[in-house]
């Protein structure tokens, strides 16, 4: 597809900010929706490419302004909706939830 | 594909996987080109999932190496089955890709299925 992912020879991203000894993770929450995704890829319900493919259909303007990692989780909750395995209400229910807490 | 158990996790995480066809137990393919060889990057705009960038699409390009068989990215990502075939390393001059402007001496290399080539004629 024609998505936003494919930014080869595109304009006006801005520079790279290249970090001196960059961490795998800038955040903890990052680290979490790694393992989700490797954990659930070993489930077996989809394949590498059906998870690439999950991540290229965020729309096109929301992947532009997201972080690696949101590009990630969005993929992951697709997945997990289209597979029947969870309703994006109930995700949308449980972020609500854990929101909550945190306040 | 079986699901992972928690005690295997570990092992199978240092490995790794591959989309190289012999692991998967799947048959080898005949290649369709060899290195040396010309080719053209066809105009595919598929509404589905492919690793062409859209900046290669009817660029031309000489093969510079063949990496083996693969399962095929663009049929696998929408359950078509995985329809292995060679992936080979293409090289592509900079100014073939990015015009006059660009530096004569630059030069990319991006590994491209067999389905998206076709020989360049002359």
């Amino acid at each position: 597809m024609n998505g936003a992912h494919d930014l080869g020879g595109m304009d006006g991203l801005g520079p790279i900010d290249y970090e001196v000894d960059e961490p795998v993770f800038h955040a903890e929450w990052e680290r979490r929706v790694f393992a989700l995704t490797v954990a659930m890829g070993f489930y077996g319900a989809w394949n590498i490419d059906m998870s690439r493919h999950a991540r290229e259909r965020t729309p096109a303007a929301e992947y532009l302004s997201s972080s690696y990692y949101e590009i990630w989780l969005s993929g992951l909750e697709r997945l997990l909706d289209e597979g029947g395995l969870l309703t994006r209400a109930e995700i949308d229910a449980r972020a609500a939830a854990l929101r909550a807490e945190e306040n | 594909m079986p699901a992972l158990l928690a005690k295997d996790a570990p092992a199978q995480l240092r490995k790794g996987g591959s989309a190289r066809v012999a692991p998967k137990g799947l048959t080898e393919a005949p290649a369709k080109f060899a290195p040396g060889d010309r080719v053209v990057v066809r105009n595919l705009n598929p509404p589905g999932h492919t690793r062409a960038p859209r900046y290669i699409r009817c660029k031309t390009g000489t093969i510079d190496r063949d990496h083996g068989t693969f399962v095929f990215p663009d049929t696998h990502a929408h359950g078509k089955g995985p329809s292995p075939q060679h992936v080979y390393s293409v090289r592509f001059t900079a100014r073939e890709v990015w015009g006059d402007d660009a530096s004569p001496r630059d030069a990319i290399y991006i590994d491209l299925w067999d389905d998206y080539l076709e020989s360049a004629q002359g």
